[in-house]
């Protein structure tokens, strides 16, 4: 068992916790073997791109689809323009840098290297991770303008390329795994539409604390 | 003199069940649940298959937990984050308040978390001067109105818009003038948001610890529950040591089911990951993290060889929705922190059987709870299991072993049992012949004080019996 007590610096109930758990584990348990079954939980997934804009529309999320950058640019202008006035905040990535550049927004733009976007951002701009077509949901990490991007303003905007699309979650989340995002991160979400609540008589709000637009721009071109 | 938690119980729900105003919020709230809960599982191609598969996930999880904790720990601690383990409420509400005081903490603002109300955080809390904010829109409806959630997932689905709306002008704004559910999640918003950047420490559950990822799961929709993870300095979990899952790509399945089961939702707005705190080179997030490890009675049931499945909830609440006896009683009227079916089961081994035992008489035993659990827990069969254990752990109250000496008596002796028969159809007739059925003369007041009283039969079983076998 490797030593974990290290950064811990009182823990007196530890031990006798494990003791117990360990104690209480040999209580035999009459259960069924596992059946290792490979029954198919979800309908696979035919046509990724189609199944994502269903779920986008299900979720309350835009998704629009762009042909290259420069409609990309006009697209992000276009959200943009339909906002009040105020600051956006935007992640600092060369392919953002040129989308912004393009788009010709004139808003004063906070990037993610002056820190974290402000209490009154109007927007926010990223990339994401992965789009998963099963749920409608885009994976974002802390390396995508860190855990505030996604949720601090009125309107979180994503920019991502096809190829980013993958068909389920449990592609997704192997795909976190394998490219160790978690060892790199110390935040990782899945975000399947804009901020709701339902807790007044069941009735579905759409904004509550976070975003009440989720915009996602899907370039199919280069 | 104070009443004992099973005196209230019954006070309560003959209150509860004849309020109708409760019922008709609580019949509208269930069936907008009910047809969502069954459009969520028309989208999953095997729904028994996704059942099977999370009840496997757990069981592996919880019997391996001390190895799948270890391994979550070790994870959190590589980068930087704390593990502590409670085991019991006082060192688990001990430890935040030491934290938060020597953090200087003056304000927190908390996501919803079932494991801080059992352990009553916030009181603690709050009796150290700190300010706590329910951030949740339900949560916070009910801690206004200071009283504990009604309900696991939605805690204010016993309150209608116009008692919120009146509420909130109350305690929030005297301008308040809509019932508008819009209009109240604005003004809802605008003064937590205030909480949300004033606060030093968040405070969330977690609906899983992954542990080969060695991170948290919290499911949300309002988004509150990022904000309280991202925007103070220090972030504290506090869930139980069962939450354990073995693997990340287990909530593919865990996931949908959850959201499925607790809303009718094909997934919950966020499912977000947090494995520490900020690290170097992160825009944000807090400096600090803590996760509680609470046990408060759950490592004992690792050792009940019936019931250790019990510690395979994943808290969806599906149970409570589908209950006859919830759905007339209601949430609050168990006065426990998990109300339902499940919290029938678990109360009382978290608190004391003997307290607690009546819970288990508070089910028709129809297993609809059973039926609808996610993680296939075998609810009303727990039920049985603690009537059970109450009766031979000598819970029981004298009067009602008396009563059950005397029926075993007249069992095992047929005149005894003919005799007593015969009299109490007697004492019946004079009864209800003189109007009296359902008034303190009557034997079957409990039943008959609410009902006409079932006709009495003209004659006995027996007699009919050797009637019938003489004309044949």
């Amino acid at each position: 068992m490797p030593q974990t007590e290290k950064a811990q610096t009182e823990n007196s109930s530890r031990d006798q916790i494990l003791q117990r758990i360990r104690a209480g584990l040999r209580t035999a348990v009459l259960e069924p073997a596992a059946t290792g079954s490979d029954r198919v939980i979800f309908e696979p997934i035919k046509n990724p791109l189609e199944r994502f804009q269903q779920e986008c529309v299900a979720n309350l999320m835009e998704c629009a689809l762009t042909a290259n950058s420069a409609v990309s640019a006009r697209q992000l202008a276009e959200v943009l323009q339909s906002l009040p006035e105020g600051e956006i905040f935007v992640q600092d990535h060369p392919s953002l840098r040129r989308l912004v550049e393009m788009a010709a927004l004139g808003r004063a733009i906070r990037w993610s290297n002056q820190g974290a976007p402000g209490e009154a951002s109007q927007a926010t701009v990223t990339l994401a991770e992965a789009l998963i077509a099963q749920t409608g949901s885009i994976l974002v990490t802390a390396s995508c303008g860190g855990r505030g991007a996604s949720v601090i303003a009125p309107c979180h905007i994503v920019f991502a390329k096809i190829a980013q699309l993958v068909p389920d979650l449990a592609t997704a989340l192997s795909r976190v795994s394998q490219e160790q995002m978690l060892e790199h991160n110390s935040f990782a979400c899945v975000i399947s539409g804009s901020s709701r609540t339902a807790d007044i008589e069941k009735i579905l709000v759409q904004g509550a604390h976070g975003p009440r637009r989720l915009v996602v721009i899907l370039q199919t071109g280069t | 003199m104070s009443q004992t938690a099973a005196q209230r119980f019954l006070q309560d729900a003959a209150v509860k069940s004849a309020d109708l105003m409760h019922r008709e919020v609580i019949q509208r709230g269930m069936d907008s649940y009910d047809a969502a809960h069954l459009k969520g599982r028309a989208r999953i191609k095997d729904w028994e298959a996704a059942r099977q598969k999370c009840q496997e996930i757990k069981r592996e999880a919880i019997n391996h937990l001390d190895r799948y904790l270890l391994q979550f720990e070790e994870k959190v601690i590589a980068r930087g984050g704390h593990v502590f383990w409670a085991a019991n409420s006082e060192e688990a509400c001990t430890y935040v308040k030491n934290l938060a005081t020597r953090l200087g903490v003056r304000t927190v603002v908390k996501s919803k978390s079932m494991v801080t109300e059992e352990i009553h955080l916030s009181p603690a809390l709050e009796k150290a001067g700190i300010k706590v904010w329910e951030t949740d829109l339900g949560e916070f409806i009910v801690q206004l109105r200071e009283e504990p959630p009604y309900h696991i997932v939605t805690p204010a689905m016993h309150l209608n818009r116009g008692q919120i709306a009146k509420l909130f002008r109350e305690k929030l704004d005297p301008k308040i003038d809509s019932e508008d559910p819009v209009d109240l999640m604005a003004a809802a918003r605008r003064v937590l948001r205030q909480a949300f950047f004033a606060a030093e420490m968040g405070i969330s559950g977690a609906n899983f610890l992954v542990a080969d990822a060695g991170v948290i799961a919290i499911s949300t929709n309002e988004g509150n529950g990022r904000l309280c993870t991202s925007v103070p300095r220090i972030h504290v979990v506090v869930t139980g040591i069962e939450k354990v899952i073995p693997r990340l790509e287990d909530l593919a399945v865990l996931w949908p089911v959850l959201a499925t089961s607790g809303t009718g939702q094909g997934i919950t707005t966020y499912g977000t990951l947090i494995g520490g705190p900020r690290l170097s080179g992160e825009v944000d997030g807090p400096e600090e993290f803590h996760v509680v490890l609470v046990d408060n009675g759950r490592s004992q049931l690792l050792a009940d060889a019936e019931q250790r499945e019990v510690l395979h909830c994943i808290r969806c609440g599906a149970c409570l929705n589908i209950c006859p006896v919830f759905r007339h009683v209601g949430g609050h009227t168990y006065g426990t922190t998990y109300p339902g079916p499940i919290g029938s089961v678990l109360t009382p081994h978290l608190n004391s059987i003997k307290e607690f035992k009546h819970l288990s008489y508070a089910s028709s035993l129809c297993g609809a709870c059973t039926s609808v659990c996610p993680v296939k827990i075998d609810l009303h069969h727990h039920l049985l299991q603690n009537r059970r254990n109450a009766t031979e752990a000598g819970a029981t109250k004298s009067s009602e072993r008396l009563m059950f000496r005397a029926w075993r008596h007249a069992m095992l002796h047929p005149r005894i049992y003919a005799v007593g028969g015969w009299s109490m159809r007697k004492a019946l007739r004079i009864v209800y012949g003189l109007g009296l059925a359902g008034s303190i003369l009557d034997p079957m007041r409990v039943w008959n004080r609410y009902r006409s009283p079932v006709p009495l039969p003209s004659e006995s079983f027996r007699a009919r019996w050797r009637k019938d076998r003489a004309a044949n």
